[in-house]
């Protein structure tokens, strides 16, 4: 599962390399900050978890992409039943290469609240 | 598994069939894609038959099935399953994998 969820991310990673050390060294200052986002593990920005977790729910088959909104129910708003929630969260697993456990899962049932768990949640890549 | 405005409240009970329909998508994401593909449109069709039919508090039968299904996930976990032969019109006793 951990090979599938990587190999997805990494076709969705791509960062570009430009050899910047010759011309402008990087600042030290952004060097400590650097080493120290590292230790703490970092938090994904709010707005970039929210695009991506509304582009997941759009992708889902039973979804009407146009009814997807940042503050959509998955129930109310969007018509889907328990199961299909059970099939978003798995797909947000897979999307931010991290597990949610079934306790947190079970109180997922809206966008918003995705997103509050994943933005809060440092292992989210 | 009915919507309804109110604020969703999961019984005990729907918690462990949303569980055990959780981890049969996580061993289905063990496999090979195509066999992930089939062993993910025959659970879910098998859910969402079960969610129909079968009577919200008829406990007993879903007791059973909830034991069924977490033997049969038990089987699809091993390396060497690689799908499930219909779990809906096989007998339970031989209801999961091709093989073991």
């Amino acid at each position: 599962m951990a090979a599938t969820a990587r190999s997805a991310l990494l076709k969705y990673l791509r960062v570009p390399v430009k050899p910047s050390l010759p011309s402008n060294p990087l600042p030290f200052t952004l060097l400590l900050r650097r080493f120290s986002e590292e230790v703490r593990g970092s938090f994904l920005d709010k707005s970039e978890v929210t695009d991506r977790v509304v582009s997941v729910v759009k992708n889902f088959q039973k979804v009407e992409p146009s009814k997807v909104t940042p503050n959509a129910h998955f129930q109310n708003d969007l018509g889907l039943d328990s199961l299909d929630t059970v099939e978003i969260v798995m797909a947000l697993e897979e999307e931010f290469g991290f597990e949610i456990p079934d306790n947190e899962a079970d109180k997922i049932s809206s966008i918003d609240l995705a997103v509050d768990f994943i933005a809060s949640h440092p292992q989210a890549k | 598994m009915g919507g309804g405005n109110a604020p969703r409240r999961l019984s005990g009970m729907q918690k462990q069939v949303l569980a055990l329909y959780r981890g049969f998508l996580r061993a289905a994401r063990s496999k090979s894609p195509d066999d992930r593909r089939r062993i993910d449109s025959v659970v879910s069709s098998e859910f969402r038959r079960n969610a129909h039919q079968v009577d919200r508090k008829n406990f007993l039968y879903i007791e059973y099935l909830l034991r069924r299904g977490k033997k049969q996930l038990d089987q699809l976990k091993s390396p060497d399953t690689t799908g499930l032969s219909s779990l809906s019109f096989a007998p339970p006793s031989q209801s999961v994998g091709s093989h073991k």
